[in-house]
This record gives structure tokens, sequence and C-alpha cells, in this order.
């Protein structure tokens, strides 16, 4: 066991927070979750330059005895599909504080604790090696993130935060007996990778399945279990939605690949059609939400469903382009819609109105919003040369391999999504400026700059150069696909 | 009994005398405290019960039977003594400034908590069914008085009377499931029971014995269908001792309740049946019922039955694994439910009540540590990690599974979301509210120290529960 780099990346922000508790004055709070956050990004850029892209074992492991009669232990490690999302954390973690800057005016330690937080444990279950462990942090969050929706949330936070709550208890409970049964059946051991080398017979798998699917498909959110995800997102404060976009929601996606696949392959090849056909479920019906919203929010929202549509359809395509696609897509939908999220928030700030008739010709108040806002527009509706395209490409192409109907349902979403993303462009950033200059809307300032910058950074890069962030992730999914169907899998 | 099993039987019983002499001596030196010295009474009675620890402590080398099988003073009477302890020290804690808010100026009050312990410390070392009930009774009689502790309310003379009535009642049934065993067998000792049997196990007789001992049992833990005498009874009590009763008795309950069904004969009744069904009838009923209470103390009285609940599905489980379960189920839940009490507690301050939910509205936000304690509390009686709570279901989980009762599992996780949404309603009012009133609570430095130890434990607990499974585990294997 060398550098504890991983323990160190965990409880920086767990520290932070600490630290936090101790501060006095408002901006001393800021400022010190800033330096927190940016300094574990710091440390997930190390991890990844550290990280070894040709094996797919798993890198920078940590193992510690935690409850030695249970066979816990605290056992961290990355490999190239956790160590993406591990720095995906980071960098919107950076960006939520940042985002979270003049938003949030009341309570401002405690907010900045609970994200602290939550960055802490949302790292913890990208990079647990520990059965136990991994549900401890992935229940854990429940705690601050229920906080961060139901105080600082808008009007009807209090709802949107319970109907989280329940939803995501509830899913995550049923997990936990799978957790347990899989420990029974897999030879009493919570070691992730020891599960995974174990061959359950199909019966078991097949429930196993199902106990995990319910879990990971509220946290997705797949159809029909998606409804608390409007309501959340809605109410969430900005910062907020950026964690639940982009690092929550795909740790559900996670969840599938981490364990549904490797631990459960038979099952997942059986119910693989099943779970396509939800994919291709939630790609229309969440476009054609997306499509009906006049709430800017919303809209964003429900874009979301049908976007997390393709990241389950790629994974369960089960093929090499499919899982590669699905797993960029997550990493993508992170950086975009986190992106989408923050516009959102900045034009919430300046102007208190979400509904999308309130505005209208920002390009000629805000040029410079309007510019960005209209890359990451274009990058949520994949278009060529931003990072979406390389995604969705690689999904539909896995997914038409897989099944027909399915692949030609999600290109019915991707011709959605170009409507309802450039009728909201439209009508958000074209036009006169009559309707919007009720407002004075001033445009994006520096500190708003720095939160954006590397967003749009990471849409051109992967779009333009998509192959380092493939490489990482590439030896990995191709273990992963050996382990599904059985291949090479007694190494 | 010669001299030497005499002095034997005087050894293993040591904590218990301690304890009973100790109370004995605060009667006498009761009477004779001035007014304004109360805090005396309590230190020496907080100091009776270290001492009891101690000799616990000292004498848990080995296992050391006592009392010609009456009585035995094993690992398992240790862990639960422990329990007991912890409970009784931190509502002698609690109690100094709530007497004194609510006018209780007698000595009494300590006393017949010091009794009530040494009740429960009988039932934890009882191996008769004679010394089962002798423990018992001593420890209801003492709780009888309490709970109607508060002369000049109502509430509270309705609930003393309430609990005599159903609690006699109930150790009818039990004494006559007693009665029946020794017609049966000859025998009232645990051991000797399962060998006197000679025919069919499962002879109606004996049955019905069985389903009338647990009856008995199960009224004192509160549950289902016994469970009617909890809200009133919780909530007409004096507040600390509601504390008490949710975590001490309960626990002597169940200490009680393990030995009992654990005995070969009781397992091979497969009773187990009844106890599973019990089991998830207590927790949905507690869960359900919780979910309309505007009424703190009322909510609290419907999650403990939940809880009982939740413990007895460990006893279910059985084994191993199972008995040791509900023991840890229980240390744990000593922390957060006295800590939630001692919130409770602590904000009974002048006009102030404390025992309507929403008055609790906005209480973030003139006090965010107090606020962030009960937080703790309430989150860790929803079972959410990385709190203890979370890890006492965690390990009844694992043991029901690991017997194969995968059904009984999945109901109960079902359960506990459902009992999730009223804590979570609390932290709701208490965070996300506006303040409609100034705060002040009652906050001495014992409470603040019973505040302190309890979240210690319930985070601790939680955060590394290695040692306290280990001891656990140990106990039940000594039992």
């Amino acid at each position: 066991m060398g550098f504890p780099l991983l323990s160190l990346i965990l409880f920086t922000p767990a520290a932070g927070a600490a630290v936090l508790m101790f501060l006095r004055s408002d901006d001393a709070v800021r400022w010190t979750a800033l330096v927190v956050t940016i300094l574990d990004l710091a440390l997930s850029i190390a991890l990844l330059a550290g990280f070894d892209t040709t094996t797919h074992e798993m890198q920078f492991t940590e193992t510690v005895p935690w409850v030695p009669a249970l066979g816990i232990t605290y056992a961290l490690g990355v490999d190239g599909i956790s160590a993406l999302f591990v720095f995906l954390t980071a960098l919107l973690g950076a960006v939520s504080v940042l985002a979270s800057w003049v938003a949030i005016e009341r309570k401002v330690k405690a907010f900045m604790v609970s994200l602290l937080a939550m960055q802490a444990l949302m790292l913890g279950v990208f990079s647990a090696l520990d059965l136990f462990l991994f549900y401890v942090c992935w229940e854990a969050m429940l705690i601050p993130m229920y906080l961060i929706i139901g105080v600082w949330g808008g009007e009807g936070r209090v709802y949107a935060a319970f109907k989280f709550f329940l939803y995501t208890l509830a899913g995550s409970l049923l997990f936990l007996i799978g957790v347990i049964a899989l420990y029974f059946h897999g030879g009493e051991t919570f070691d992730i990778l020891a599960l995974t080398a174990r061959d359950l017979p199909f019966p078991v798998q097949a429930w196993l399945f199902f106990a995990f699917l319910i879990a990971f498909a509220v946290k997705v959110p797949m159809v029909p279990v998606h409804t608390w995800l409007p309501d959340a997102h809605v109410q969430a404060p900005t910062a907020g939605s950026i964690i639940l976009a982009g690092v929550l929601l795909k740790m559900g996606a996670y969840g599938f690949l981490r364990f549904s696949l490797p631990m459960l392959p038979e099952a997942s090849v059986y119910f693989s059609p099943l779970m396509l056909a939800l994919s291709a479920l939630a790609i229309v019906y969440g476009g054609l939400l997306a499509l009906a919203q006049d709430d800017l929010k919303k809209l964003v929202a429900y874009s979301s469903i049908s976007h997390m549509g393709f990241v389950t359809m790629g994974i369960f395509a089960l093929n090499l382009r499919g899982l590669e696609g699905g797993i960029l897509q997550m990493f993508n939908h992170g950086v975009t819609t986190g992106a989408l999220f923050l516009f959102v928030g900045l034009i919430y700030e300046r102007t208190h109105t979400r509904s999308i008739a309130d505005y209208g010709g920002l390009m000629k108040v805000a040029p410079v919003y309007a510019v960005f806002l209209a890359l990451f527009t274009l990058s949520s509706m994949a278009l060529p040369g931003t990072n979406s395209f390389v995604g969705e490409l690689l999904v539909l192409s896995g997914g038409f391999a897989a099944n027909l109907a399915v692949g030609a349902a999600a290109v019915l979403g991707a011709t959605l999504g170009a409507a309802y993303l450039l009728g909201m462009y439209r009508r958000v950033a074209l036009g006169p400026a009559s309707v919007s200059a009720r407002f004075k809307i001033r445009d994006v300032n520096a500190r708003e700059m720095v939160a954006i910058l590397p967003l749009a950074v990471f849409v051109l890069w992967v779009g333009l150069y998509p192959k380092p962030f493939l490489d990482i992730i590439d030896v990995s999914v191709k273990h992963l696909l050996a382990e599904v169907h059985g291949e090479g899998s007694g190494q | 009994m010669t001299d030497a099993a005499l002095f034997q039987s005087i050894i293993a019983s040591l904590p218990e005398i301690v304890v009973v002499t100790g109370a004995c001596v605060l009667l006498i030196l009761g009477q004779l405290v001035r007014k304004g010295q109360e805090h005396f009474l309590v230190s020496a009675s907080v100091a009776v019960v270290l001492i009891a620890a101690l000799a616990t402590l000292l004498l848990a080398s080995e296992v050391r039977p006592a009392y010609s099988g009456m009585f035995i003073a094993d690992r398992f009477a240790v862990f639960f003594k422990l329990v007991f302890y912890l409970a009784t020290i931190l509502t002698f804690l609690l109690s100094r400034k709530y007497a004194d808010i609510e006018g209780i100026a007698s000595s009494e009050y300590y006393v017949l908590l010091l009794f009530a312990l040494f009740g429960m410390m009988i039932m934890a070392s009882a191996t008769d069914l004679l010394s089962i009930y002798v423990g018992l009774e001593l420890m209801v009689l003492c709780t009888y008085v309490l709970t109607g502790f508060l002369r000049r309310e109502r509430r509270s003379n309705e609930a003393a009377l309430k609990y005599v009535i159903l609690g006699a009642v109930s150790t009818g049934i039990f004494l006559y499931g007693v009665s029946l065993i020794y017609g049966l067998t000859g025998t009232t000792q645990l051991n000797a029971m399962a060998q006197a049997v000679t025919g069919n196990p499962l002879d109606p007789g004996l049955l019905l014995a069985v389903v009338f001992i647990v009856a008995g049992l199960v009224f004192k833990v509160g549950a289902v269908p016994f469970h009617m005498w909890v809200p009133d009874v919780y909530e007409g009590a004096p507040t600390t001792i509601t504390a008490f009763m949710s975590v001490g008795p309960k626990a002597a309950g169940f200490a009680v309740i393990l030995r009992v069904f654990l005995n070969p004969l009781v397992a091979a009744s497969d009773v187990w049946i009844i106890v599973a069904v019990i089991a998830v009838v207590t927790m949905a009923l507690g869960s359900f019922v919780a979910l309309v209470q505007d009424n703190f103390k009322r909510l609290l009285a419907y999650s403990s039955i939940a809880h009982a609940g939740f413990a007895i599905f460990g006893v279910v489980a059985g084994g191993q694994d199972g008995v040791a379960s509900v023991m840890l189920y229980l240390l744990i839940y000593a922390f957060m439910n006295l800590g939630i009490f001692g919130a409770v507690i602590m904000m009974r301050n002048g006009d102030f009540s404390g025992e309507v939910i929403n008055d609790y509205a906005g209480f973030a936000k003139s006090h965010p540590g107090l606020a962030l304690l009960m937080l703790i509390y309430l989150f860790s009686l929803a079972g959410i990690p990385p709190t203890a709570g979370f890890f006492a279901k965690f390990y009844v989980l694992v043991a029901l599974v690991e017997r194969g009762f995968v059904v009984l599992a999945v109901i109960a996780v079902l359960l506990s979301a459902v009992a999730a949404y009223f804590y979570i309603r609390i932290v709701m009012v208490i965070y996300m509210r506006e303040p409609e009133r100034v705060f002040d609570p009652a906050l001495t430095p014992m409470v603040r120290a019973t505040l302190a130890f309890t979240a210690l434990g319930t985070i601790g607990i939680g955060l590394f529960p290695a040692w306290f499974l280990g001891f656990a585990q140990q106990s039940a294997a000594g039992g």
C-alpha cells in the first residue's frame, strides 16, 4: 500500500467541512470552501496523471480492516471508470462552490458544510471497493442532500426534499437486502472484487438484479420512478441541481457498471431487452415532457431523464461501443447539464423568474452569457464538435447493434432533443430584448467565468479530441465486457 | 445451601446488593436532605450505580451460577446490566433540572429509580421463571409509581392507573403460564424445563403455557397486541421517566425474552412463527400510527413500539447472530433514544412544554448546535448511515438473511422506510420552518454532558462498530 492518495481525496473535503464549523465570517467560509474544493480537484488531477491506462486492475488501492467480525473493510481503489467520476465529482465540487457564492445568502456556513460533506461521500461511492462502505456513503448522502434541497431550495422545497428522500431511501433499502444476500451467497465477504469473481446461480442473480435495479433506477432515474427528479431539481438551489444532475444521477448508472453487470452477468444479459426498452421509453418520454415545459429549470430536468436514457441504453447494449459511449455520456452529461443548471441559476439570480416566456433577446443584453449558453445548448443536443456528439454516436451505434427498434427510438429522442433545446434557445436568447429589458441584467462576471470556463473547455476537448478520455476507460470497459460475456473472466 | 455456596451466591450478586443497599441508605438520607441540596441525591445515586458497574466488570471474567439455579452472573447478564447502568445514570443526569421545573422535590424519585434498576438487574440474571417474576414485578412496581409522579397532573395520574391495571393483567397472564409450566414439567428452572418434558414438546398444554408466558413478556416491551398502554403512559409520565422506560425496562424485557425464547423447550414449539407475526405487526403499527402524531412524546412512544418490533426480528432470527443483533440494537437504541429524549427534556422550561412537534419550528436558526444533535439522533433512529442506528438495523438484517428469512428482511426495511418519514418530518420542522418563538432550553452542565455523551455514542458506534459488535457477540455466546 503506497501513498494513500484516494483517502486524501476523500478526507480533504471532510476535513474542510470540519474546519468550516469553526469559521465565523461568511466570506471566510466561502473562500475556505473554494480552496478546499480546488485542492481536491488538484488531487484528483494528480490521480488521473498517475493513472495507468494499460491495466484494468484496481489502482491506488488501500485496505484497512473496519469490522473484521463481518468481513467489512475500508477498502478503496479506482479503475478507469471510477477514476473518471472521481475527477468529475471534484470538478463539479469546485463549480458548485462558485455557483453558490452569492446565490446562498442565509446560513452560508451550514450550506458549505453540507456541500463538502456531499462531496466526500460521493467520492466515497466512486472509490469504495467494499460493498458496505459503498452502501454507507451511498445512503449517507441523503442527509446533506435533503438539507440542501429542503433548507436552501425554492418555494416547494419541503415537499421536494421529502419526495427525494423517501424515493431514494425506499429504493436503497431493498438494495441493502440485496447486499446482505450477496454477502451470504458470495462467501461472507463485502469485498467487491471477490464478489465479482463469484459465479452465482441464475435464479439468485435474477432476484438480486431486481433488488439492485430498484435502487439504481431510482437514482438514475429511469421511467417510471423518475418523478422525484423534476421536483428536486426545480426546488434545489443551483449548486444542488449541479450536484444532482452532475454526480448523483451518475451513481445509479455507476451501480449498474460496478455491481449489476460484473456480479450478475447472466441476469444482465437476460434482462437487457427490458432495460433497453425502459431506456428507449425514458429517452422519448423525457424528451416529450421537456418539449412541453415553460420553466427553464424543469426543461433541463426533463432533458436529464432523456439523456440518462441514453446512458442506460449504452450500458445495456452490452457491447463495446455502447458501454464506452454510455460511460462517456455520463461524464458529458455531468459537464453539460451541470453547466446548463449553472446558467439557469445565473439568470435566475438576476431576474428571479424561471419562466422562459419572461426572457428574450438575452443576446443583446448579455452577449457573453448567450454565447456560452449556445455552446452548452448545442452540446446538450449533441452537435458534432461537442462532447455529447461523440458519446451519443457511440451509444447509438451500440444501440442499433443491440436492437434496431430501440436504436430507432433513440434517434427519435435525439430529434426531440434538438426541438426543445433549439426552441428554448430561440425564446431565451434571440428575438427582441423588449421582454428581458425590464430586468437589469448584467453579463457574466469574472467569478462566474471561472466556473463556466473549465466546463466549456471539456465540452470542446471531449468533442474534438475524445481519445484521452476513452483511453482512461477503454481497458476497464473491455475487461467489464469480458466479465459479462464470460470470456477470459478466469483471470 | 452451604455457607460456601451462599458466599459464592453473594459474590455473584454483588452488584445487585450494592444497588439495593445504596437505595435503602438513600431512602433514609433523602429524608434528611434539605431543600436546595437535591444535587447531593443525584451524585450519590450516580455513585451507587458506578460502584455497581465496577463490581459488575470485576466479576465479569467468569460465569457464576448462584442461589440454586435461580440466578446467574454471565456475560449475557453483564451486557444487559451495562445497558441498564447507562440508562439509569443518564436519567439521573437529565432529571435534576427537570425535577426542579416540574416541582418534583421528593428524594423517593431517585430511590425508586434505583429499585427499578435493581429489578432490571435481577431480570437480566434470572434463570428461573420465579426469579424472573420477582425482578419483573419489582421493576414495574417502581415504574408504576414513577409514572404517576406528577401528582397534580391529571394525565400523569391517568397514565399510572392505566399502567397499573394493564400491567397487573399481563402479570397475571404471565403467572398463569408459569403455573402451567410447573404443572406440566414440575420445574420452573429454564434449564430443567426442556429436560423435564418426556413426551411430545408440542403438547397443547405446553404450547398454551408458552403462549401465556410470551404474552406476559411481550407486554413489557410494548409489542402488539399488548401495546395499548405505551402511548398513554409515555405521554403522561414525567419525560425523564419516559426516557428511562423506553430504554431500561424495555431492554430488561428483551433480556428475559432472549433467555426464555432460546430455551430449547420454547424453541422447539415453533413459537417463532408467533414471534415473527408479532414483529411484523408491531413494526407496522408503530410506524404507521406514528405518522399522524403531533405530540413528540406520543410519537416517540409509537417509534419505540416500532423499534421493539425491529428488535423482535432479531429474536426471530435466533442463533448467536440473532441474539447478538438484539443486544447490539438495544445498546445503540439506549444511546440514540436517551439522546432525543434528552433534547425533549431540555426544551421543557418555563411555560414551554416541548411536547408539540410544531413548536420546534425554526429551532435550527436559534440553536444550530443543539439542532444538529437532534438531527443526528433522528437520523440514527431512522437508520441512516453513518449513524449507529443504521448499523443496529444492518446487523439485525444480516442475522435475518443468514437464517433465510429474506421476506421478513424485506418487510422490515420497507417498514423502516415508513418510519423514516416521521423522523425526517421532525428534522423538517426544525430546519425548514421559520421560528415562531424564542427558545430557552434548560441547559445545565449535566444535560450538556448527557447530550454530548449520547451523541458521541450515536456517531461513534456508527463509525467504529467493530468493538461493540464483538462485545455483543461475545456476550451472546456467554449466555
